[in-house]
């Protein structure tokens, strides 16, 4: 019944272009990409920032909509509790999140504590991933996932402690999501890329190593205008005084470059070759009892809304930044279940 | 019963007295009291050459004296914004608690070997946390063990560390430095 409710969801065939390309192309690419990122990062952090968010963040967001259209079954069957779950969660979090401005400024909290909405927000969202966590674990028999419980409550309580730091290591920790997003996408689709992504995955820390080994006694960044002082404040140069401000931008730049490497270049690299454009290559439009409209008016409204992220960019960027980070919780919060359904 | 009830009406009696008590104690009078304004660490150098005694005070302790003097807010440490939310502490302690329960009954029903010890690291994380909950939560042995050995060091030239209150009072011109000393070595009649 289950098999017969969900459709079969593509295999993801390899490309002419992936076909071609050998493990060493793939290592040698990888290798390229991860080495001009720190090197440009690392050099003008400020500047790269900028030109980064306001060319790639729309369309890799349009990128990563269309591949969790790609692995949205038809009929939810006995997931529906999980995607019920999920949707729901991703929406009353990214409310929430939306109006935490609005929650520090009524002051209701002991000692006039601000942290405490941030810390109650963190806490849902780990609740949130915790329930979705033991609802895939109830699908999947063969692994026993109850040790999670545990460490939810560890993560919960660290949260308490240090709210603020632990929201600047979401913000560092979800570039990597798309890595591991790109290791269980290879697992499926070529398997005999793994052992050289992985072990190419183990020189990230060396790199990071690296610029931190040549930034960290450099001088803070100029943050003298609206603009560079929100990108740095974002880095956590705040949070981490002690810490150079040129590093943390450096690092958080370089990690959203591989970030959007990821859902720009690699996935497509090795997915379907025709037609990002074509609705019908989306199995929830093609096949018989989908929904081929819907998926391809959220396709057009998604290639609207990055049209008007690159307007609101060239009219008022520092504002259209802060909404466009404000908002983007939304596509964090949403790899969260289509990760775990690829576990 | 009867007993139970009137140990709770004594007990209620007893609050009721000891209330208005203490709400009929003056109020004391904020000008004559002493203010504290921050702790840090103190260090005596002896030094031969000085001609002048010379408090050095680091520009950060000073911002931290000033904000202290007049409730301006400042950017605190992480071990300060940690002492001073104790709602957050407590919540903290509370969720560590339910992961150090559930990782426990996790440990206690795993049978594997391996789960085992995924399991003890997982308590293990948890006691580290705990500990450092505890720990936060502790001020540690006195201060005054610091001092102990101060005027040994100065006679000697040394170098002698502790912590320090710094406390505003609102009388005299000098600044005056009270070193805690207790009395260690004991004299032969005591014994």
């Amino acid at each position: 019944m289950q098999q017969a409710a969900e459709i079969k969801l593509p295999r993801w065939q390899s490309t002419k272009r992936g076909a071609h390309l050998s493990v060493n192309g793939f290592v040698y690419v990888l290798a390229v990409c991860v080495a001009v990122s720190a090197l440009l990062a690392s050099w003008l952090p400020l500047q790269v920032s900028v030109v980064t968010l306001f060319l790639f963040a729309g369309p890799h967001n349009w990128f990563e909509l269309r591949y969790f259209l790609l692995r949205l079954p038809v009929r939810f069957g006995r997931s529906r509790t999980f995607f019920l779950a999920a949707f729901s969660g991703i929406g009353l979090l990214t409310v929430s999140y939306v109006s935490l401005p609005l929650l520090y400024n009524l002051n209701l909290w002991p000692g006039g504590d601000w942290t405490i909405p941030l810390a109650a927000w963190n806490t849902l969202m780990l609740f949130w991933t915790g329930l979705l966590v033991w609802l895939r674990g109830k699908q999947r028999h063969t692994r026993d996932w109850s040790l999670t419980i545990p460490v939810m409550f560890i993560l919960i309580s660290v949260n308490w402690v240090v709210p603020q730091l632990f929201s600047l290591a979401i913000v560092y920790l979800h570039p990597l999501v798309a890595l591991w997003f790109l290791d269980r996408h290879l697992r499926r689709t070529r398997p005999e890329w793994l052992p050289a992504y992985r072990r190419s995955l183990c020189a990230l820390p060396l790199i990071i190593v690296g610029m931190g080994w040549q930034l960290t006694r450099s001088s803070p960044l100029a943050d003298d205008n609206g603009l560079f002082w929100r990108i740095t404040q974002h880095a956590g140069a705040q949070l981490l005084p002690h810490m150079s401000s040129h590093l943390l931008v450096s690092v958080h730049v370089f990690l959203e470059m591989l970030h959007y490497g990821v859902w720009l270049v690699a996935l497509p690299m090795i997915g379907k070759p025709a037609g990002f454009w074509d609705v019908k290559t989306v199995p929830l439009a093609r096949h018989p009892l989908g929904f081929p409209r819907v998926v391809g008016a959220t396709l057009l409204m998604g290639v609207f809304v990055v049209a008007l992220l690159w307007f609101g960019f060239a009219v008022d960027y520092s504002t259209t930044r802060d909404i466009y980070f404000t908002v983007a919780i939304a596509h964090v919060l949403a790899e969260a279940p289509f990760l775990l359904r690829m576990i | 019963m009867i007993r139970k009830c009137f140990a709770a009406a004594l007990f209620l009696m007893a609050s009721a007295i000891t209330i208005p008590i203490l709400a009929d104690i003056a109020r004391p009078n904020p000008e004559k009291e002493e203010k504290f304004v921050t702790h840090s660490g103190f260090e005596i150098v002896p030094d031969g050459k000085a001609f002048e005694a010379r408090l050095e005070i680091p520009q950060a302790l000073w911002k931290d004296m000033h904000a202290g003097l007049t409730q301006i807010p400042t950017n605190p440490s992480l071990a300060q914004r940690i002492a001073h939310s104790s709602p957050r502490t407590i919540v903290a302690g509370l969720f560590l608690f339910l992961s150090f329960s559930f990782a426990g009954v996790w440990f206690a029903r795993s049978g594997q070997r391996k789960q085992r010890i995924t399991a003890a690291l997982v308590l293990g994380l948890a006691i580290l946390g705990a500990a450092t909950i505890i720990t936060r939560a502790n001020a540690g042995p006195p201060g005054y063990l610091r001092w102990q050995g101060l005027p040994a060091a100065l006679t000697e030239g040394r170098t002698t560390r502790g912590g320090i209150d710094i406390v505003v009072v609102p009388e005299g011109s000098t600044i005056k430095l009270i070193v805690p000393l207790r009395k260690t070595s004991r004299t032969p009649g005591e014994e």
